[in-house]
């Protein structure tokens, strides 16, 4: 090939063509289906989220300039310097150039640098964690759900604990807004992540430490639900650990803190021990599954399940009673793999209920109770 | 044009026999070992992407209603993708290029050269035997405990076990490799071959052979530390008997990010060849190239805890500064690249084309990644798809468009024919169309919220417009690989001859017969400068430089 | 091969690194450049468990544990095993010297005390797991037990490679491979056994006495 290259084959012109047209076609189609806007974060809902929104712009723009620039001019060389046909003398065989090499390593290391000091200050901000937050909080990770300890001002003592982790099944981490909320994040088992994307914040959840961060969300949100979801791979339903975060006027949050207050404290109704039951149903688990997806019961009178945890012995179930939408009708306690046990429960009214294991709610420890 | 063909040619290394391929011992063979087991575990790491894929491509689970094998499916795909594909194949290049490159007849020590080829088919089978014993790794290719110490609801079945093993047996080869690759390339270049007049891809093998050689026995001991946790009652690092969980992702990373730059850095070399010689001009730069390319090897190695921003276990200021520095050679290199197009004679071949894909897409890969370099925005694109969008535009639209610029430039060397052009620029286009149609929209999920490692996502989300198109552009890459598999067979066959030097080349493996004979030279050209052929071609100081 | 007539010959007092084995055109060989890259990767290794040691005993207080408060007492028979692996090294260097001056007989006799002096290292670090056992000290005895057996179980595995090493040397040398112009293996074998001798005095040092 030392001769001149020959003409541009039709296949060249047509390839470049399908590349070039493709390329523009899916930036303006993307551009015009509103992708301009999701590479953006959402909108912040805490003053930290909102620090953090303000540097992602600026680093964004930098970003921008840069690309533009250094991929103009590659597009650019490559348009510009295409051997023609008869280009047969080399080009001047420029070795290199020392005064662009010092511009081009000093400037990129001041803008590196800007970067760095603007993000270490965001940093510090967002990370300082008070000494005495408005409301202490600490968030327990397990494998695969969320539960938060409402903790008093010691950040110590257990108030009550919101068992249920997202909204839609009537729990969430409540929280007031405007106010100096410290999450606590631990975890028995493995490593998850707490993360809400509208915070613009994770931070992991490490057994063996205690993370701490602090958020404040904006007073403008009051009423709004959050959601997020564990971001660090914790098994086989990793992808089902979700959870909420519920913004509430500081008088809503007070009055739902002290009905929790008073749930948790108010002795539970009694349980019937004795006395025949209507129907013994049988339930087994094994590979974090029960067995069976359904059962029914005759409504108004007592019955029991007996249950089996057929999983190794490291691994407890329980079998909790709720009504559709959440509500717990009946907590009971786990038993550990290996053994088994049977539960009594008072008469039902007649409808449907959620059967469900308190420790591994999904994806499959959970049925359907018919009581007729 | 060439000086050192021999008359009658020498037996073309291609068509030798099975029992030779078996035994050899020849660099040449070995470099192809290399490269075509890499391109079979690069097929076998696509497939898993695209299952991955297709079961993301809409909300609910479709395909996977055991969502273990999910969990398997993208382990095995990193974990294939970088120790069976990446790293191996750009050894094989070295393997393959270096000797030559610098005048040598063969590697230091030719028959550990061999061992360490080996080795990699015997890791990829126990590494994928976990899919037919039980079940694969399914912790991720990062392997964290304490889940990997979780064996009913983390890492169930033998698949840990064999990952350990498999990975460990990868790195003894890599780092077998690198010592060959070092004394090679210190003891036993050519008269006149003075460290300085190397091509650049010898000094990206130099630098990626120290950081193997530094960081590889890192990995092998924490890989070692978690087997001995999870079968011999260990506690290194399972936080409810005293370990330290941390610890693990500490030593993990400190090998790990080292490792990407071993899996780039050949690369970069690959396209430093490939753009002087089709710009017709020496690559700019060639000194600043070389302290540029150490500087990110040293820096390199100070930056592991950037993956742990959100552990709140690390030191933050120190590791977000060099993380940030490191953009800085970096950039030089990038600035040297792109100078070396300008004023240039530009051909539009399909090496060319593949680094001028490498350019673009590196360019992406370097910016996205200094948005994780800032701690704040970090703690929103952690473990999102953000990062899913920076590695794959670094190691793919980086690292894999320079593994096929170098395929499409040795190929005719390698076996005397060359590749259709065609059929080659009908793969360029097709895989840079699916491969940005896959990963830049995952910016945007990242950024949105999608965590990483789910195997279905809510379809109230949003999320569900971006997934298929990322999809869709995954299977686009996937078809891509049709005319390059039916290029190679069609062009082993009957490709054009090549000749000694098809592209007029500048480096000293185009001084010898295509393929070459099996003690590489007849005769060398003198050696004057980083371009001995060119200079031989051109006279020394032809065309007027500065 | 072209490089003959650019040779340099280099004798050996003119080379720098006088009486090390080197090629023709100067600088060690090829040989024990790779050993000498072999060692420092497995430096690194070491390095790695040395990191997790440090960090378990960071963060564990006291260290020792009290139930291990005097487990590790280095006047017993550790300190025995220490001297010697210690008196090895000093055969194995008089072996390496006797080659180099082509006392064939010399060599082997010290290494055959060499490899001898290896394999009762080993034998007493195998007797003293089991003492240490007795004592409740095993592998799955809390950070402190799985870092022990770990750091010195490993170094011992790299002992048994280098008795292996040496023993193949050993063998070699009996067949008459050796002279004092081609014993290349011998030196990268002795720089190997050094290595493994080093490795363990820093280990004894961190683990008995600091």
């Amino acid at each position: 090939m030392s001769s001149s290259p020959r003409k541009r084959s039709a296949s060249d012109v047509i390839l470049i063509a399908i590349l070039v047209i493709s390329m523009a076609a899916l930036v303006v189609g993307a551009l015009a289906n509103g992708f301009w806007d999701v590479m953006f974060p959402p909108e912040a809902v805490t003053r930290q989220g909102r620090e953090i929104r303000s540097l992602y712009d600026i680093v964004f723009w930098i970003a921008v300039v840069i690309f533009v620039v250094v991929e103009g001019l590659i597009v650019y060389s490559v348009i510009r310097y295409w051997r023609k046909p008869g280009q047969d003398e080399l080009p001047v065989q420029t070795h290199g150039h020392n005064l662009l090499e010092i511009v081009w390593t000093v400037v990129p290391t001041l803008i590196v640098g800007y970067l760095f000091v603007i993000s270490f200050q965001t940093l510090t901000s967002i990370d300082a964690v008070a000494k005495s937050p408005d409301i202490h909080i600490r968030a327990v990770a397990q494998q695969f759900r969320w539960t938060y300890d409402y903790l008093a001002e010691d950040g110590v003592t257990v108030l009550f604990t919101e068992e249920v982790a997202t909204a839609d099944l009537g729990g969430g981490m409540h929280v007031p807004v405007g106010a100096n909320v410290q999450l606590q994040l631990t975890s028995p088992d493995v490593i998850h992540a707490f993360y809400v994307p509208k915070f613009l914040f994770k931070r992991d959840v490490v057994p063996g430490i205690t993370n701490v961060f602090d958020f404040t969300i904006d007073p403008v949100e009051a009423g709004q639900t959050f959601g997020g979801q564990c971001a660090e791979l914790c098994g086989t339903g990793h992808r089902v650990m979700l959870l909420d975060v519920v913004a509430m006027t500081p008088d809503d949050y007070e009055a739902w803190k002290a009905a929790k207050i008073e749930q948790a404290n108010a002795t539970p109704p009694p349980k019937p021990s004795d006395g025949p039951v209507s129907a013994t149903l049988e339930l087994t688990a094994k590979d974090i599954k029960y067995d069976v997806k359904s059962l029914e019961v005759v409504a108004d009178q007592p019955f029991a399940i007996h249950f089996t945890n057929a999983d190794p012995a490291s691994v407890p179930h329980d079998v909790d009673l709720r009504t559709g939408d959440g509500t717990v009708v009946s907590d009971e306690a786990t038993i550990d793999g290996g053994t088994d046990t049977t539960y009594t429960f008072a008469g039902l009214a007649a409808g449907t209920y959620t059967y469900i294991c308190s420790v591994h709610p999904f994806p499959d420890m959970t049925g359907t109770l018919t009581v007729k | 044009m060439a000086t050192t063909t021999l008359h009658p040619a020498a037996a073309t290394t291609y068509r030798s026999s099975l029992y030779e391929w078996l035994t050899t011992t020849d660099h040449k063979k070995i470099g192809i070992l290399y490269i075509v087991n890499s391109l079979l575990f690069f097929f076998v790491g696509g497939i898993l992407a695209l299952v991955v894929r297709a079961e993301l491509a809409a909300p609910g689970l479709q395909f996977l209603t055991d969502e273990s094998i999910y969990n398997q499916a993208f382990t095995m795909h990193a974990s294939v993708m970088l120790f069976l594909f990446v790293i191996p194949i750009l050894a094989g290049f070295g393997n393959y290029a270096v000797p030559l490159m610098i005048g040598a007849p063969d590697m230091a020590f030719p028959r550990i050269n061999a061992m360490s080829f080996w080795m990699l088919p015997l890791a990829g089978i126990i590494l994928m035997s976990g899919f037919v014993l039980g079940g694969a790794a399914a912790a991720g290719w990062t392997s964290y405990p304490p889940l990997t110490e979780d064996r009913v609801l983390g890492s169930t079945g033998p698949g840990q076990d064999l990952w350990i093993t498999g990975v460990i047996l990868i790195g003894t080869s890599s780092i077998l490799g690198a010592i060959n690759f070092l004394v090679t390339i210190f003891k036993m270049r050519a008269p006149g071959m003075t460290l300085f007049r190397m091509p650049i891809m010898a000094w990206t093998v130099l630098v990626t052979s120290v950081l193997v050689l530094m960081a590889t026995p890192v990995i092998t001991s924490a890989l070692i530390m978690l087997f001995i946790d999870r079968n011999l009652g260990g506690h290194f690092f399972d936080p409810s008997t005293g370990g330290n969980a941390v610890l693990y992702q500490n030593v993990f990373w400190f090998y790990s990010h080292p490792a990407v730059y071993v899996m780039v850095l050949p690369a970069m070399g690959i396209i430093s060849e490939v753009l002087p010689v089709f710009s017709r001009k020496p690559l700019f730069g060639y000194k600043a190239f070389v302290f540029a390319t150490a500087g990110i090897g040293a820096l390199g190695f100070s930056v592991w805890a950037h993956h742990m921003f959100t552990t709140g276990a690390v030191f933050l200021p120190f590791f977000s500064l060099m993380t940030f520095l490191i953009a800085v050679p970096t950039g030089v290199k990038m600035f040297n690249w792109i100078f070396t197009l300008v004023r240039g004679q530009l051909t539009f071949s399909t090496p060319l084309l593949f680094a001028l894909g490498f350019l673009s897409m590196f360019l992406i890969g370097g910016i996205n990644g200094a948005f994780s370099a800032s701690v704040p925005v970090d703690y929103a694109i952690h473990d999102t798809y953000w990062v899913v969008a920076h590695l794959h535009y670094v190691l793919f639209g980086g690292s894999a468009f320079g593994v096929f610029a170098g395929l499409y430039y040795w190929f005719p060397k390698m076996t005397g024919r060359m590749l259709d052009e065609t059929l080659g620029k009908i793969q360029f286009v097709l895989m840079f169309i699916g491969f940005n149609l896959t990963f830049f929209p995952m910016h945007a999920l990242g950024l949105q919220g999608m965590p990483r490692r789910i195997a279905d996502y809510a379809s109230g989300a949003g999320w569900n417009d971006l997934n298929m198109a990322a999809t869709i552009g995954g299977f686009i890459i996937g078809i891509s690989m049709l005319p390059f598999l039916w290029n190679v067979l069609v062009s082993l066959r009957s490709g054009a001859v090549a000749g000694d030097d098809p592209w007029e080349g500048n480096t000293l493996e185009w001084a010898t017969t295509s393929p070459p004979p099996p003690y590489n030279f007849d005769r060398l050209p003198d050696i004057r400068s980083e371009r001995p052929v060119f200079d031989q071609r051109h006279g020394h100081g032809a065309g007027g430089h500065k | 091969m072209t490089a003959d007539s650019h040779a340099l010959v280099v004798s050996e007092e003119h080379s720098p690194v006088a009486g090390l084995a080197h090629d023709a055109r100067g600088g060690i060989s090829n040989p024990i450049l790779g050993m000498l890259l072999f060692i420092t990767s497995e430096v690194m290794f070491f390095a790695g468990l040395f990191g997790a040691y440090f960090s378990a005993r960071a963060q564990h207080t006291p260290w020792p544990p009290e139930e291990f408060a005097h487990t590790l007492n280095p006047l017993s028979l550790i300190l025995v095993a220490t001297v010697i692996l210690v008196l090895s090294s000093v055969t194995c260097q008089m072996a390496v010297n006797a080659i180099r001056r082509d006392d064939r007989a010399g060599f082997l006799r010290n290494m055959s005390v060499t490899v001898i002096l290896g394999v009762v290292f080993l034998l007493m670090q195998a007797y003293d797991y089991l003492l240490l056992a007795d004592e409740g000290l095993t592998l799955a005895a809390g950070s402190f037990g799985t870092t022990y057996y770990t750091l010195t179980g490993f170094h011992g595995a790299h002992v048994f490679g280098g008795v292996l090493m040496l023993g193949v040397i050993l063998y070699r040398g009996m067949a008459g491979q050796f002279s004092s112009r081609h014993h290349d293996a011998v030196e990268a074998a002795s720089l190997y056994w050094h290595f493994v001798d080093v490795v363990w005095i820093v280990l004894f040092s961190v683990l008995y006495l600091l």
